[in-house]
């Protein structure tokens, strides 16, 4: 499924329970036009930058880098968490690209629990 | 595991369930009018800042560090709301202070049946407060530890925790699947089924907050209609959130906590919207520990100090009625 028909789909899911989720709607609350967000959902342009692709999120209650990646775009803030130890990140993510979930998360910092 | 994104606990256990999950993060919002009138939900104002423990352990306090855990700062007399989310079925047990805020007993890892002494989620979209009475709840308030007003020191006469205290427990998995996976057959059986201290840097000012009980709120807490055994008692997570004085936490951590939220007057006054939420499923009774609190308010009367500031009465005019298809309750100030 590419970025517009994920958006698309999303959308109209939640627009029969709550009308704030019409194109016209949901375009004025991230700034676009709505013949602009018309024209992402229906491939005719490129996805929006970062920050209209984050408002999207936010308004469709999606995650924000599952978007983004749908974009083919990667976050500022990852681009610059890469930039800073690019070789060791580029090396940590290809021996990390066919390991199973629960062993992803597994090395997710995980919030501490201690004696209370 | 416990991960902290975006400023919001997200408890994940893949060894029960893949969709085993759920997030938990805290609102901003307006302290309502502690003057014993009944108010309607105020709104979310975003979500506080969360930091963890362990990235400023030099600067906080030896307890803090064997607690764990993250933080979040507040301001004197500022009110927060917990918001769950999440669609797989999940127990949650939330302590203030080490006083549980659903049935005003003291801390115990584990569930309790009766009286009940958690919330579900999802079917409890959000907890914002002690729960005082059925359908009532007195807004989660931050005072100061040491000072008599916080529900820990009411009940055990002590100023020892603070902070709050939560811990999630999945359901079952066998009982997941039999009530949501097992057959996508029957529409209709889908709809039927249930619906389930020590001084800090600065050596001025304490720098632990605990919850107080504040203004009265209609909120009904739900009862478990799954039953007790359809939790995961051996799957579970635990957190315990501090809270920092909301001054001290820039020179902890470097970073500005967010400015004072509206008072409640302001807010009604700019014809901003308050919330109701509806959902006939059975709610809790109060309980009985927690419905003798004093509120704030009354607390600051007794101690001979005055009146509380900002706590006069308002009279909201915009009362959105929301519902489980639309739990959004942002407000704008």
């Amino acid at each position: 499924m590419t970025f517009g028909e994920y958006i698309r789909k999303h959308r109209e899911a939640l627009k029969p329970q709550d009308r704030r989720f019409s194109v016209r709607q949901v375009a004025q609350r991230i700034g676009v036009e709505p013949a602009y967000l018309s024209k992402i959902e229906r491939g005719d342009v490129a996805p929006p930058s970062e920050a209209k692709i984050r408002a999207l999120a936010e308004e469709l209650g999606e995650d924000p880098d599952v978007l983004l990646a749908m974009a083919g775009k990667v976050s500022l803030d990852l681009q610059e968490i890469i930039r800073k130890r690019p070789q060791l990140f580029a090396d940590l993510i290809r021996q990390l690209k066919s390991a199973p979930d629960h062993a992803l998360l597994r090395i997710a910092r995980d919030v501490r629990d201690g004696d209370w | 595991m416990i991960e902290l994104l975006n400023n919001q606990l997200s408890f994940r256990f893949p060894e029960v369930h893949q969709k085993a999950a759920c997030s938990i993060d805290f609102q901003r919002t307006l302290r309502i009018p502690d003057d014993n009138r009944e108010y309607p939900l105020p709104p979310g104002l975003g979500r506080f800042p969360v930091e963890h423990v362990d990235d400023f352990a030099n600067k906080l306090p030896d307890t803090w560090r064997t607690h764990g855990g993250v933080f979040i700062p507040m301001y004197q007399s500022e009110a927060l709301w917990i918001n769950f989310s999440g669609d797989y079925p999940c127990a949650v047990k939330i302590a203030a202070g080490k006083i549980n805020a659903v049935s005003g007993e003291t801390w115990s890892n584990g569930l309790s049946a009766d009286p009940q002494d958690y919330a579900v989620i999802p079917e409890q979209p959000w907890l914002d407060g002690f729960n005082v009475s059925e359908d009532f709840i007195r807004q989660f308030v931050a005072m100061p530890l040491g000072e008599g007003f916080t529900a820990e020191e009411q009940i055990t006469g002590k100023a020892e925790h603070g902070g709050l205290q939560i811990i999630v427990y999945p359901m079952k998995h066998d009982i997941y699947v039999e009530h949501f996976e097992r057959t996508v057959q029957a529409d209709m059986d889908y709809l039927d089924m249930p619906a389930f201290l020590r001084r800090s840097v600065c050596e001025s000012a304490p720098l632990d907050m605990g919850l107080a009980p504040g203004g009265l709120m209609r909120q009904e807490i739900y009862e478990d209609e799954y039953g007790i055994d359809a939790w995961d008692q051996d799957n579970g997570f635990r957190c315990f959130i501090h809270l920092a004085n909301s001054e001290q936490y820039q020179m902890i951590t470097g970073h500005q906590p967010p400015h004072q939220p509206a008072t409640a007057k302001d807010y009604t006054e700019a014809d901003l919207p308050w919330f109701d939420y509806y959902d006939d499923s059975k709610a809790l009774a109060g309980s009985d520990t927690l419905g003798k609190l004093t509120s704030v308010a009354a607390k600051v009367i007794e101690k001979g100090k005055g009146l509380l500031p900002d706590n006069e009465p308002v009279q909201p005019k915009i009362i959105k009625v929301i519902s489980k298809g639309n739990l959004v309750r942002d407000g704008e100030f």
